[in-house]
Formats: structure tokens, C-alpha cells, sequence
């Protein structure tokens, strides 16, 4: 309790006071509280987009990583409150990974800066935004062309913007991503002669095979990834695509991988040249590639596990595999693999891809993606700052002091720069280092345009509200500042406003192509953008290609350390977000916390357990942290995830674990950061802290959770009983006869009940089917369910007393891992079941827990008095008691105005859980029967079937014959979880489908 | 430290109750179904009656027997959503313009009350009326599928006969679940807890 209410601003006896006298009721608060006085404040004049009640969507573009996903955003009452996907969109067609969910919680963070602000003695202060914009145009009339500006916005209108007015001042403009893909683009220039990222198309490859690059997480355009990935395996074909991940951690492309192997870190290039040699020789390549041998030929089988360290027969039967599969596809090129060879990896995998004919068709140049400058560009700056040639430094979406490892000059470079300006939403590490705070608008607020680097793309970013805090766009500062400055800079930037601006460029976009401007925009503006065809460029090989071979890791410490980039906080952006810090890392499912993953053979070595603190050195500093004993790593590799240990960055990242990049020197390798190049010592600190993760057991034990079946027996239409019995693996009967006979009375029983009062009339009957060879574990699904219905985080201290409240939760089970097992995992999103005979229905004293008459399982919130008992009775423990008012503490200010306006947000001492979002399927049957028409199928979708990026859940009327649900749930594939105890669940599960003949 | 409690939830419980005490008469008065509004012809009323009159006193002395009762608007014409969404949308002030630019009241008293509204007009200040009806916010209401059930003139059934109002008061304590189950038991329709609890 005392913990509880110290965390409290108002304490209780002072919070009943104010209740009853005033007004002041907040949306947090239910209850029948009739004695307040409310005010109805009208419009002025009646916003024609806005009907109270009803929601208006606006197309828009995300702009949380550089993937440049559409965006649908949800508004009510004029306030943005969900992110959904753009089902337009080539990118993401409608779904929408967790990241991009949270950028509402950037919109609306408590951080965010509300004014401008000036350094003032230790600190800063606030000032006006003319003053701000005098004292940036001053300091640049004064710094003449000694000018730089480092931004991590993506190409685009902004960009162009940018940098002619860079040019115009004479300064230097550094495109900087901290998570880039220079060794890819790089490689693409040594291998094509073509400076570009390929897109890559999953969906058409029969064989994936990742060289370390974490596609479902971070890797270049993640949610397109996963879209393609899903269909390759999702079993629609009656084949399913092989997976292959390489690389000294299983991440979570490497546990949804048929199989993971773990060469000698640094050693994977050869794999790849091996690869490409043997299918160079079965003469399946194209006529040019002859001129490869000479780079492949030392390349044999013998060398290839000389250098790995893998055995000679698992390299044959990769490689057999492989060239039996067509078209296949290889990749490489992620942050978390990334040593000082990434260039000759990727360079490989270019040649391997164009050995087995995969460029062209599942490998794709033409789109032109280039990312930005790469880490050499931004190291050279940092040369030009520390001698001096620097005096102003205009920094925009990137906070290059956390992101740049603290162990190089960058800092001291940034403190011979006479003044530094941020523009920032939040105060972050840079920001705080700056002389001028200059806060953007967030991009929902503000005009811009982004097309994730692809020339045939171009999505609209549009203000669905007004600002949050009155602040200026960097667009409308950059013209301000230039007419601040007058003469020619005056004359060429004399449009009045950013959005005039962007209103231009598009009006010339559409004379391009013989479109009148007007309906050009509009039709962009409604649709979120214009996505053209995919170009292709057919690409040759460059003459004398040359390709190193292994990588020595440097650093005099016993293990190697892996940094990886988490799929929660990406570079370190998503660390001030609670949705993303409590959304469970989904192959750790660890939250709020840093942690080291130690092999389980290496922490019997150390003597070390879960939680136990030690110290990692290596040759340019230590951090601290628990230890994770993880069975997917290498026994000679710790990892750790990168984003947090913030030094500022908000109440909620300030301060929250280690950061990873103090461990790595800053050197620039060859034009970008080699995040796996170190050992470290790795010592005991004698300290603990409990892990806070969500995973409770985090092996199946023989449960039968989660099902998977061989692609042979699949392809015949066999349900898991006949393929188990098939495989010999003697399935044992689910239930005895006496309860079999038990079983029978109660369905007869059931169907006698169902002819009484309002069950009797036709109903809907709900239900949803989750297709495990789909489903990914990205947790999209999750930060969807969160957004949706106002459920509140708890923070570390009750996620480590299990008190989560996460509804739609994602279960990882390992298999093997430890003993010379392989290594495996399995994933399960788990959410309530509906049961049809609900255990904790019966227990409810005060009927908040009941069936409802369409198969839902209901949960009366003003009913519940919090006995708890059908949270204990639930065999899937899908049911969350507020233990606080936690809602309290999650929407402080201005949070509070994402809340969904349709969903009752819970008070304290009720249990809650999965709705099956019921307040989609009453507003659905309000709009039906405003139309006069029946419910059809498609009308309603739940949040997580929604954001779904693999399309894994389907959700719908299971009393309709034509539902798409129906179909999906008639698939032999399908099974209950816990069948044997007879609740009858109305979500079916689809096993997953592996390939081959063994499950 | 404890009598601090006490107190607080001695204000907190004084002031309830006199909020939730309906005035005596109110039931007994409850308005019979609305007559032909033909008949209404709304009394002559100054702002200084307002005190003596039911419900809360509103910033202007806006007058839904003269609007709704003598000069038969529809509901729906200020109350626009009340059709297509749970809120039934209160009027903007443009539609309180859109006739008040022409229409300065019939007496002293009229055209004191509508100078106050064009005065909040001019200064772009929003009129703060006292709200009177406030479901509590763990049910939902769709007023839509109730004008589409019961027909656009059913506001009554609820709302009381506010044709009849010089000042709107609360007639239905509409946060008693009874008074919305009755409604639903007696023309048998839908009475499941999720219907308005979610």
C-alpha cells in the first residue's frame, strides 16, 4: 500500500475531498457520480468533418522508423486516438506493427516540450517562438556558411527543403539514421554497381534465409517483411516456404525460423561464398556469374566449416536445400549481425541471391532506396566539429548524443560547437545539450510527406488536430529563419507557409503526371498518398567484385558482445513510450528492464542465475546488468538489447536500464557503425534484480499448448490426431469415457438452457481463429489491444508482481537449449476464450461474469465487486484484476486524450479482460440497423485481427455460414487449447505447419 | 488524521444527496404523453422567474417551450447527431444564429437574453450550459437506436415533455438501470448486460 501511495500525487483521503466539491471529474473516474456540475460547451461553428459520436479517420504516413508505413488515424471529438493501417498502402495494406501504434504516445507523451526553450545558466528556460527564431537566424547571420545540420527525417519534400536551404547558407547537411543499412546499400554498389537497398519480396520465396538481418523486427520495412513472410508460410499454397536464420543470437526472426545456426560470429560471409560456390557448380546460375569463381572457388564445404565451426553435413544440407528450392531468397544486413565484415556479408548474399537467380525476382532493384549518409558522413562532420569549423549545428529527428556510442569524440566534438539547436519534440539526450529548443510539431499535427525511400511512393502526412502544444513546424521555421535572414535566402524561400510549400511540390508532382493539381491533391490527400507501380531495374554484375572472408571480433574479454536492436524501442525512440517499454520483448518477453543474455552452458560456467547483476567491460567502458539465461545464443556470444539507458528522454526513460552502445568503440567501419565488434569480461557484481518478465513458466512442460504438424501430412489434409498417430507419437486419448459421458450430459444440458428467455431468439455467435503458421509473435496485436481499450500499464513494480494487464498477451515457450538440445521456440497469442462453458462464469457471486447471448463471455464492470474467483477459476489465466487505479497512473496528462471514448475505463477493485472489442461489435449492429440491414460478415474485426501484419487472426459470426471465420475454423488443422478440460473456447488455433516430414 | 476522512466524505455525501433528491413533486408531476403541440403557448417569463422554476439556471434563460412547444422545432433540428451517433449533439452557436441574427426577441426580457447569446457570438466565447443529464460513464446510451426504434418525437420518453419547459429539468433519473430495464422488459427487447455495459 505504501508503495502504492507514494506514486500518487493526490493522496486518497485528499482525492475524495475534490471529488465530491468539484467538478473536476476526470475520464478516469466511472461511477454514478450525478451531483457534479458539468458544463456542455458547444462549437462555435459546426467542424463539417466532425460529428460528435462518430469517428472521422484521416489518412497520414507513419513515421516511427524510415519504412514509411499508411497510416489510418482514428480521431473522435477531434483528437487522434488510434493508429490503425492504411489498407491502400502497398507497404503495409492495413495492418500496423506495435511501434507505429505508440507514436500516439508520442503525440501525447507527458515529455513533450511545450514551448521553446533557451539554455540559461545549467539549465533552460522558456522563451517565445519570435525570440527563438531571431536568436537561430542571429546565430546563423554570425556563423556564415560554418553551418551544419544532422536530420533523420527521410527523403521527401522536408528533406529537399532542407538541404537547399543547407546549400543556400553554404553549410553541410548529414543524413543520419541511427539503425542504417549502409554495409547493404554499400554491398549493392560493389556487387550491382547499383547504390540502392533492394526490396525484397517474402511472399514469392520457397526458402528464406536470413544472414543475421532481424526482418521481422527492425530490419529495413519490417511490417512488409512480415506480410511476405506470413504468406510464404501461412500453408495457403499447401507448401510452406523453409526458414533458415544465421547469426550468434536467435532473435525473433531467428526463433520463427525452421532452423537456427550459429556460426562463428564474423565467420557467416563464408557460409554464404560456400553456398554460392556450390550452386555455382551445379551450373543453376546465370551465364555471367562464371566470372565469380575465382572469388567463390577457395570456398569449398571443407573450409566453409573450418571457418564456422558448423559441421560439414548441416552446411551440405543447407546448401542442398537451398538450390532445391526456387525462387529462394537470401538476405543479410541487420543491425544485431552487423561486425566489421557486414559489407563482404552482404556483398556475399548479393552474389548468392544472384547465383540461385533470385535477383530480379524475389530480390528487386529499382525502387531506390537509399537511407541516409551513412555513419562515415556523420564521423567526418564530427572531425570538422572538433577542429573548430562548426558553429551552429541544427539537429532534427536525431539524437545523435545517445545514439553515437559514448566511447568516441562525438561529445567532445559537440562542446567545441559555438551553438547547438534541437528540434526535438521531447527533451532528450540532444536536446539537452543544445542552446536552442526549437520543438517540431509531432506528425500527426503538422503537413509533411514520406514514402519510406521508394520512388514510386509518396504518403501524405496531414494534421489530423490541432497541435497538442502550440509549437511551430521545423518546415515553417526553416522559411521563417530564411526570411529572418533576407537577401537571397529571402528571395528563394519566399513561400508563406510549409504547407504552401508542400501544396507546390505536389501540384508539380501531378503536372508530371498530366494531373490537374487540384484533384491530384485531394484524391492524395483521401487515399494517404500515391503509390505508384514498383520499378524494376534490371541489374548485372559489376566487373572485378572482391570479397573478403572472416572477421575477427577485437576486445580482450572472454565472450563476444552482441547489441541488438529491440523491436520495441528501436534506436532508442520508443524508450519514452510505455505501450512499447510494458509491450513484453517478444523472444525475452522481459519489459522496462536492460538484461544480458547468457547461455544456459556458459551461466553454469559462471555460476550466474536470472536476475544476478554483472559487470560487462570491455576496452572502452562497463555498464551493468541482470543476466537473461537464454538457450538461442552462443555459448561464447552475451547479447544485450539496445535503446535504453536514457539519460534523459522523460520520466519514462530517464534513467531506465544500461545502454548498450557504452561497450562499443565509435570507430567508423568503412561508412558504418559496427555494432557486433567487441569482447567483453563479463564479472560478477554480487547485486540481483528481479527480471520483470511476463513469461511465468517459460516451457510447455507437456501441455500441448501450442501445436505444430509436418508440411507432408498437412498438405494431406490430416487433423493433429491422424498425424500424430501417423508419426507414431501415440496421441492418448483426450478424455476418458466417464468423462466423455460427463461431457455429453452437459451439452445436452447446454442446448436445453439455450431455449430459455433471450438465448432462444438468433444470435450471433462470435468466435475468432488464430493461424499459429502465420502468427509471429510480433505483438502488433498486442499494443493494438492496449490502444483500443484504454488499458492502463502498470509499470515494472506490479509487472514484477505479475499484475499486467495486458488482455491479448503473446506466450513464447523454448524447447531444448540446454544439453546439447536444439534450440526452439514456439509462439501463442493468448487472449480470453470465450469459453462456450466458461469456468469462471459459475463462480461469479454477483453474475459479473456471465455468457452473453451472442457467445461472448461477459465481464460487468459496475458489477464486479473483485472476489477475484473467476480469475483463479480461468484455465488460460486471461482475466486481470486492478489492483490500484492504475488508469490513474497511465493516462496522466495529456495521455488521457487517446482514451476511447466507446470503452469504460475500469476503476479499481474490478477484474477485466478480452471484450472480443464488443464495443466494435455493438457500434457495427448500431450502424446495421441504422441501415436497416443485417450484420455481414466483415463488419466487425477486433483491434489485434486488425493490426495483424502476418493476417494471422480471423474474427466473425461463427452462426454465418459464409464468414470467412467459419471457413478458417473448418480447417483440419484447428485445435482448442486444453481440450481435455471441455470449456469449449470459441478462439481455434491453426497448428503450425513446419516443413518436411518431422514435426 | 481520520476525522479529515470523515469529513471529506461527509461533503462528499451531503453534497449526493442533495443532488440525487429529485424535488418532491417531480414525479407526481410527471408530464402526461406530450399533448398536440398546438396547444402550447408558452407563458410570458423574465429571467427573474428562472430562479423560482425547476432545474438548474441556466447562463441564458433559453426557453424550450417557446422553441420546441409554441414554434414546433423539431428536436433534431438543434440536436443534430441525436439520429446517427450515442450523442445527441448539442447545437452549435451558429444554429442558435442562423435565426438570432434576425430574431431579437418579442420582449425586453426575450431580447435581453438573446443580446447575451449574439454578445458570446461576437466574442467567439462559447455559451456554458449547465448539463442536466449525465449518464454515468460505464454505460453506454445510443440515442441513435432509439429515435430509430421509437420515432424522432420519443425524446419525451425520457427527457419528460420539455415542449412544456420553460427551464429543463431532470423528470427520469436516468441513471437508474430500472428505469431503462423497465422500458426494455415491458416492449421486450434486448436485455443483455453488453448491450449497454462494455
Amino acid at each position: 500500500m505504501s508503495d502504492h501511495t507514494t506514486r500518487d500525487p493526490i493522496d486518497r483521503r485528499r482525492f475524495l475531498t475534490v471529488m465530491g466539491v468539484s467538478s473536476a471529474g476526470a475520464a478516469a473516474l466511472g461511477g454514478c457520480s450525478t451531483g457534479k456540475v458539468e458544463k456542455l460547451i458547444p462549437y462555435l461553428v459546426q467542424d463539417p468533418d466532425q460529428v460528435p459520436g462518430l469517428p472521422t479517420t484521416y489518412a497520414s504516413t507513419c513515421t516511427e522508423c524510415p519504412a514509411g508505413c499508411g497510416l489510418h488515424v482514428v480521431t473522435r471529438e477531434a483528437r487522434a486516438i488510434k493508429l490503425e493501417g492504411n489498407p491502400e498502402h502497398p507497404i503495409n495494406a492495413g495492418s500496423i506493427c506495435a511501434r507505429g501504434q505508440a507514436g500516439l504516445q508520442g503525440l501525447y507523451n507527458p515529455g513533450r516540450l511545450k514551448f521553446p526553450m533557451a539554455r540559461h545558466g545549467s539549465g533552460h528556460r522558456e522563451i517565445l517562438w519570435n525570440e527563438a527564431i531571431d536568436r537561430l537566424a542571429a546565430e546563423l547571420r554570425t556563423a556564415g556558411n560554418r553551418v551544419a545540420v544532422i536530420s533523420g527525417a527521410g527523403p521527401g519534400t522536408f528533406d529537399t527543403l532542407l538541404e537547399s536551404w543547407v546549400t543556400a547558407l553554404g553549410g553541410r547537411l548529414v543524413r543520419y539514421q541511427a539503425l542504417d543499412h549502409e554495409p547493404l546499400r554499400l554491398a549493392s554498389r560493389s556487387v550491382f554497381g547499383q547504390d540502392e537497398i533492394p526490396v525484397h519480396d517474402f511472399a514469392a520465396a520457397q526458402f528464406v534465409l536470413s544472414f543475421g538481418a532481424d526482418f521481422l523486427e527492425t530490419w529495413h520495412t519490417p511490417i512488409e517483411n512480415q506480410r511476405g513472410f506470413a504468406a510464404a508460410r501461412g500453408f495457403e499454397r499447401g507448401t510452406v516456404a523453409k526458414s533458415v536464420y544465421v547469426g550468434p543470437r536467435a532473435n525473433l526472426t531467428g526463433i520463427n525460423a525452421d532452423q537456427w545456426l550459429a556460426p562463428t560470429p564474423g565467420s557467416e560471409v563464408s557460409l554464404a561464398l560456400g553456398m554460392a560456390n556450390a550452386l555455382l557448380a551445379r551450373g543453376r546460375a546465370p551465364v555471367d556469374a562464371g566470372a565469380l569463381s575465382v572469388v567463390l572457388a577457395p570456398y569449398t564445404v571443407a573450409k566453409v566449416a573450418e571457418d564456422t565451426g558448423l559441421s560439414a553435413e548441416a552446411i551440405t544440407k543447407l546448401i542442398d536445400e537451398f538450390a532445391a528450392a526456387a525462387p529462394s531468397l537470401a538476405v543479410a544486413g541487420g543491425i544485431g549481425a552487423q561486425h566489421r565484415g557486414a559489407i563482404d556479408l552482404c556483398a556475399a548474399v548479393h552474389v548468392l541471391n544472384y547465383v540461385a537467380g533470385n535477383v530480379g525476382t524475389t530480390v528487386k532493384f529499382g525502387a531506390g532506396v537509399k537511407g541516409g549518409d551513412g555513419y562515415g558522413a556523420l564521423a567526418a562532420l564530427e572531425r570538422s566539429m572538433a577542429a573548430g569549423e562548426i558553429d551552429v549545428l541544427l539537429v532534427h529527428e536525431a539524437n545523435p548524443l545517445f545514439t553515437v556510442p559514448r566511447a568516441g569524440g562525438f561529445k567532445a566534438a559537440w562542446d567545441r560547437v559555438r551553438f547547438k539547436a534541437s528540434t526535438s519534440l521531447f527533451f532528450d539526450e540532444t536536446a539537452a545539450g543544445s542552446d536552442l529548443l526549437i520543438p517540431n510539431l509531432h506528425p500527426l499535427e503538422r503537413w509533411d510527406d514520406a514514402g519510406g525511400g521508394r520512388n514510386h511512393l509518396a504518403g501524405l502526412i496531414q494534421p489530423v488536430m490541432e497541435p497538442v502544444y502550440r509549437n511551430v513546424a521545423t518546415g515553417d521555421v526553416l522559411l521563417q529563419v530564411a526570411r529572418k535572414l533576407g537577401g537571397l535566402l529571402a528571395q528563394q524561400f519566399a513561400v508563406p507557409s510549409y504547407q504552401v510549400h508542400l501544396q507546390n511540390r505536389w501540384a508539380e508532382l501531378a503536372r508530371a503526371r498530366g494531373a490537374d493539381p487540384a484533384a491530384f491533391w485531394r484524391e492524395a490527400l483521401q487515399r494517404g498518398g500515391v503509390f505508384g507501380p514498383a520499378p524494376a531495374a534490371t541489374v548485372r554484375l559489376a566487373g572485378n567484385i572482391t570479397i573478403g572472408g572472416p572477421t575477427q571480433i577485437d576486445g580482450d574479454g572472454e565472450v563476444v558482445f552482441a547489441p541488438y536492436p529491440s523491436s520495441m524501442y528501436y534506436d532508442g525512440r520508443g524508450a519514452n513510450r510505455p505501450w512499447l517499454l510494458e509491450n513484453p520483448d517478444p523472444v525475452t518477453k522481459m519489459t522496462w528492464q536492460s538484461w544480458v543474455e547468457v547461455n544456459p552452458e556458459t551461466a553454469k560456467r559462471w555460476d550466474v542465475r536470472d536476475g544476478e547483476i554483472v559487470r560487462l567491460t570491455s576496452t572502452t567502458g562497463s555498464i551493468e546488468a541482470p543476466i537473461f539465461i537464454y538457450g538461442g545464443i552462443r555459448p561464447d556470444v552475451v547479447a544485450m538489447p539496445l535503446g535504453l539507458g536514457h539519460s534523459e528522454y522523460g520520466e519514462y526513460a530517464k534513467g531506465r536500464g544500461a545502454n548498450a552502445l557504452d561497450l562499443l568503440s565509435a570507430q567508423d567501419g568503412q561508412g558504418f557503425l559496427p555494432y557486433l565488434s567487441t569482447k567483453v569480461r563479463v564479472e560478477k557484481t554480487g547485486g540481483f534484480k528481479k527480471l520483470a518478465r511476463t513469461d511465468g513458466n517459460p516451457r510447455e512442460l507437456g501441455r500441448g499448448i501450442t501445436e505444430s504438424i509436418p508440411a507432408s501430412l498437412a498438405a494431406r489434409g490430416l487433423t493433429l490426431k491422424q498425424a500424430y498417430e501417423e508419426l507414431g507419437k501415440g496421441h492418448h486419448e483426450i478424455n476418458t469415457e466417464r468423462e466423455l459421458e460427463a461431457i455429453t450430459g452437459f451439452r445436452e444440458a447446454q442446448v436445453e438452457a439455450r431455449k430459455f428467455g433471450d438465448y432462444a431468439a438468433e444470435h450471433p455467435m462470435w468466435g475468432m481463429v488464430i493461424d499459429l503458421s502465420r502468427c509471429t509473435g510480433c505483438s502488433a496485436c498486442v499494443t493494438a489491444c492496449y490502444a483500443e481499450n484504454n488499458i492502463p500499464f502498470v509499470g515494472e513494480a506490479d509487472v514484477l508482481r505479475g499484475r499486467e494487464m495486458s488482455w491479448m498477451r503473446i506466450e513464447r515457450y523454448f524447447e531444448g537449449g540446454e544439453d546439447g538440445e536444439p534450440f526452439k521456440a514456439s509462439i501463442i497469442p493468448m487472449l480470453c476464450q470465450h469459453c462456450d462453458n466458461a469456468p469462471c462464469e459459475p463462480v461469479c457471486p454477483v453474475y459479473a461474469a456471465y455468457h452473453t447471448t451472442d457467445g461472448l463471455n461477459g465481464q460487468v464492470y459496475n458489477r464486479c465487486v473483485g472476489t477475484r474467483y473467476c480469475a483463479n477459476n480461468c484455465p488460460y489465466k486471461v482475466r486481470y484484476y486492478n489492483w490500484y487505479a492504475y488508469a490513474k497512473l497511465a493516462f496522466p496528462e495529456p495521455l488521457n486524450l487517446q482514451l476511447n471514448p466507446e470503452v469504460t475505463v475500469r476503476a479499481r477493485g474490478v477484474m477485466e479482460k478480452c471484450t472480443f472489442c464488443i464495443q466494435r461489435i455493438r457500434g457495427a449492429q448500431h450502424r446495421a440497423r441504422l441501415e436497416d440491414r443485417p450484420l455481414r460478415d466483415g463488419d466487425v474485426t477486433t483491434a489485434c485481427a486488425q493490426a495483424c501484419p502476418s493476417g494471422a487472426i480471423a474474427f466473425g459470426n461463427m452462426n454465418d455460414p459464409a464468414a470467412k471465420v467459419v471457413q478458417a475454423a473448418q480447417n483440419p488443422r484447428g485445435y482448442h487449447v486444453l481440450e481435455e478440460i471441455n470449456v469449449r473456447p470459441a478462439v481455434t488455433y491453426l497448428a503450425r505447419v513446419v516443413p518436411g516430414a518431422e514435426a | 488524521m481520520r476525522k479529515l476522512l470523515v469529513a471529506g466524505v461527509a461533503v462528499t455525501a451531503l453534497v449526493a444527496v442533495v443532488a440525487l433528491a429529485p424535488p418532491r413533486s417531480t414525479s407526481a408531476q410527471q408530464p402526461a404523453p406530450p399533448a398536440p403541440p398546438d396547444s402550447v403557448v408558452a407563458p410570458r417569463l423574465t429571467v427573474a422567474d428562472s430562479a423560482a422554476l425547476k432545474g438548474p439556471k441556466q447562463p441564458i434563460f433559453f426557453r424550450h417551450d417557446i422553441h420546441s412547444g409554441q414554434f414546433k422545432m423539431q428536436c433534431q433540428y438543434c440536436h443534430y447527431s441525436v439520429g446517427v451517433t450515442s450523442e445527441p449533439g448539442i447545437p452549435t452557436m451558429q444554429t442558435c444564429m442562423g435565426c438570432h441574427l434576425a430574431i431579437g426577441g418579442s420582449d425586453s426580457s426575450h431580447r435581453a437574453e438573446i443580446k447575451k447569446l449574439r454578445d458570446a457570438w461576437r466574442e467567439k466565447r462559447p455559451v456554458q450550459w449547465v448539463r442536466i443529464h449525465t449518464l454515468a460513464k460505464h454505460a453506454h446510451f445510443p440515442h441513435m437506436r432509439h429515435v430509430k426504434a421509437m420515432g424522432p418525437n420519443a425524446c419525451g420518453t425520457c427527457h419528460g415533455d420539455v415542449a412544456r419547459m420553460p427551464q429543463v429539468f431532470k423528470v427520469n433519473n436516468i441513471n437508474n438501470m430500472g428505469f431503462c430495464i423497465s422500458c426494455h422488459v415491458e416492449r421486450n427487447v434486448n436485455r443483455d448486460c453488453t448491450a449497454c455495459h462494455y
